[in-house]
């Protein structure tokens, strides 16, 4: 049995590398039919993220299946890139190693944001995507179940996940999170339209945000946002008067003075009746005057006391690295043994049928001696020889299992073939 | 069985919830989840078989000030087991086992005083006025948890302090639905619990109109007629912080009402006496009949 994965992830390959061999679903789909065409024997799953391009494959017999330079060779070749261009980038793993690192990967300890929820699914959808093209196998079925199981209980077990550190989904996650239950009913207000806000308007969005409002000085660049999230745009001179109507505020221009002074908000405040404001003041320097934050039911978050919070996490979740690692090595070194494990079963199933017809035939003699036995008298006796059979096969079957934790015990399977003449 | 449950058994299991949910601000623990439910689930349920047995004894669950406490408290835990299901990692608990604790405690301390009289024509609106008072009474203690706990979380995050570990609590808009509902359903509880004493009373005459109880009575629901009009009146009053010292003022009046049974000369929950009758002693005298049960 032979596990092996070849490809590239943010920890040595550049963007640009990535891009150039990243697949989507239609492409992934492609790729999988022709490497079953090109490698026939070989089961093979392709995780591709904008973080890494892997290709997992699994092969029964130790010898079969590509190697290395085969998988690259696949990829740099799907994509139209030359194998020496990205060859150096390529890394393997084998054997425990290419499980061990898909462990990690789908516990989302291998992320680029650490503890981040997404890759989960992504692996989930691979896998899948893999078995609707007949990709999969019962190796790499057993691996992708274990990896799910494995990133659920570093989930359960650890507080990795809890802990956000990018500042956009601290913002939403922790603090927003903390003032409001639901976002659906809530107005989001978006002053200015930089990277920033796309991203913070991507977590709210998932956090539910439906009514979301855009205002830029350039009224394009906020019609692209609020096309992209499917927001409204109001002209930069409503500011004030959309600021009446907001319960949320994602602040991110570029201005060299505050966007709102205490001034403007005390202009308004009146009319908000105390309604709860909270906002994310992202902008260096800052949007909001920080003495709004003093204002009643202002929650007024800048982005100091949000990396902060950021580092806080950052801190307490590299503090749960140790527990994570160790669900990871305890899981990889079960699996490993129950994967070498199987690779014994045709052994312990011929020995056990081997073993099978001598009792039957010695029953069948006994019973033809003692024909008054009735037939719970029969019964018993075919138990008694059960019980027999199964302790005589104990012990050389609980060495099998206990040599299986360090890898296929080749020489032990070797001597039981001789020692009981067992057929390959 | 039955018989041997006493109060202590349930405080008891109630305190070391408490215990447990105060312990989350130390430290993390796996099992501490399911003994706090497990101590919490087994008071509870101590707690209704008790109160199951006095209803078999005694007049009725509101039949004296001892029961109408306890009931009260098994409302609160109830009310407590439900909102610690829909929120497991919020701390809930730690501003509601002490208000159900402090309920024991007066319910204790009320153990010996005579039942309520109880006479057919004002049976039916006595249980009436017994019930509006218990559900007025247990929203108030909700809402003024549910105030407490909002007023800590906004000066929380007013001040940017983190979140401590243990001391997770619900968001402010969460807190504040819940915190204008109780405060809500409690003023149409008391003002009904009111209006059916004030109905007790005219039907079968046996309490001075200037009992302590009916005045501070009074003076409680004159309190949230007008926070009702406060709040009607002033927008800002409906929400935030406002709501929350509205309710935690309330809870203050109630508890000052309340505690004019303990303190004052009121011929509501009458003093202590001698019954002669056995059944009526284990309804005034329910500790002493726990006692006797026990051995």
């Amino acid at each position: 049995m032979k596990v092996r994965m070849v490809g590239c992830s943010h920890h040595n390959a550049s963007l640009e590398l990535r891009e150039r061999l990243a697949f989507n679903p239609l492409q992934t789909k492609a790729a999988l039919q022709r490497f079953r065409l090109t490698f026939p024997q070989t089961e093979a799953v392709l995780l591709s993220t904008c973080n890494r391009v892997e290709v997992y494959t699994a092969v029964d017999a130790p010898d079969e299946g590509p190697s290395h330079e085969q998988v690259a060779e696949f990829l740099a070749g799907f994509h139209g890139v030359s194998l020496y261009e990205v060859f150096d980038d390529l890394f393997e793993r084998t054997g425990d190693d290419a499980v061990r690192h898909l462990f990690s990967v789908a516990a989302s300890l291998d992320s680029m944001v650490l503890g981040e929820p997404h890759i989960l699914a992504q692996v989930k959808q691979a896998y899948q995507l893999a078995m609707q093209e007949n990709s999969t196998g019962p190796l790499t079925h057993a691996i992708f179940q274990a990896a799910v199981k494995v990133a659920r209980r570093v989930t359960n077990e650890t507080s990795l996940h809890q802990k956000r550190v990018s500042i956009p989904s601290v913002a939403v996650a922790e603090f927003a999170a903390q003032v409001f239950e639901q976002f659906d009913d809530k107005r989001v207000l978006v002053i200015g339209a930089g990277e920033m806000a796309d991203e913070t308007l991507r977590y709210l969005r998932e956090a539910g945000a439906r009514q979301v409002t855009i205002v830029n000085r350039s009224y394009e660049r906020a019609r692209e946002l609020a096309q992209q999230w499917e927001g409204r745009v109001a002209p930069w001179d409503d500011l004030l008067s959309e600021l009446v109507r907001a319960d949320l505020v994602v602040s991110t221009t570029g201005a060299a003075q505050p966007v709102v002074t205490l001034a403007n908000y005390q202009q308004i405040e009146a009319q908000r009746f105390q309604r709860p404001l909270f906002v994310l003041d992202l902008a260096i320097p800052r949007d909001f005057e920080p003495a709004i934050g003093q204002c009643l039911q202002v929650y007024l978050y800048s982005l100091d006391d949000l990396k902060a919070a950021c580092d806080r996490n950052r801190r307490e979740r590299d503090a749960e690295m140790p527990r994570a690692l160790a669900i990871i090595e305890d899981e990889t070194a079960r699996f490993m043994a129950d994967l070498h494990h199987r690779s014994t079963g045709p052994i312990i199933q011929q020995l056990k049928r081997g073993w099978q017809t001598p009792k039957e035939e010695e029953l069948r003699r006994l019973f033809n001696k003692l024909p008054q036995l009735d037939e719970r008298g029969r019964a018993e006796v075919e138990q008694a020889f059960d019980r027999l059979l199964n302790k005589l096969l104990h012990p050389p079957l609980e060495t099998l299992r206990d040599e299986s934790r360090h890898g296929i015990p080749h020489a032990l399977l070797d001597a039981f073939k001789r020692l009981f003449q067992l057929m390959d | 069985m039955i018989e041997r449950i006493q109060i202590l058994c349930f405080a008891a299991s109630y305190g070391v919830a408490l215990a447990l949910e105060i312990s989350r601000l130390g430290f993390r623990s796996a099992v501490r989840g399911v003994l706090l439910w497990g101590f919490s689930v087994a008071g509870f349920l101590a707690q209704t078989l008790y109160l199951w047995h006095r209803t078999r004894l005694a007049d009725g669950p509101l039949s004296s000030p001892f029961d109408w406490y306890l009931l009260a408290a098994w409302l609160l835990v109830l009310a407590y087991l439900v909102l610690a299901y829909w929120r497991p990692a919020s701390a809930i608990g730690l501003f509601l086992l002490p208000l159900v604790l402090g309920l024991i405690v007066v319910a204790a301390l009320l153990a010996d005083r005579t039942p309520l009289a109880v006479n057919r024509a004002t049976r039916a609106w006595g249980a009436l006025h017994g019930g509006f008072l218990l559900f007025g009474t247990v929203a108030v203690f909700i809402g003024f948890a549910t105030g407490v706990m909002y007023l800590v979380h906004a000066y929380r995050l007013k001040h940017k302090l983190p979140q401590r570990r243990g001391l997770q609590l619900p968001s402010l808009e969460w807190l504040e639905r819940v915190n204008s509902r109780a405060i809500s359903l409690a003023i149409v509880m008391l003002l009904l619990g009111v209006i059916s004493g004030a109905v007790l009373n005219t039907v079968r005459p046996e309490l001075p109109w200037s009992d302590p109880i009916v005045v501070s009575s009074l003076v409680t629901v004159a309190w949230l007629v007008i926070v009702t009009l406060f709040v009607v009146v002033y927008r800002p009053a409906r929400q935030g912080r406002k709501v929350a010292y509205l309710t935690v003022a309330s809870f203050l009046f109630l508890v000052f009402s309340l505690g004019a049974a303990l303190v004052l000369n009121t011929k509501h929950a009458g003093l202590p006496e001698q019954p002669t009758d056995p059944a009526r002693a284990a309804r005034s005298a329910p500790l002493e009949f726990e006692r006797r049960g026990a051995a």
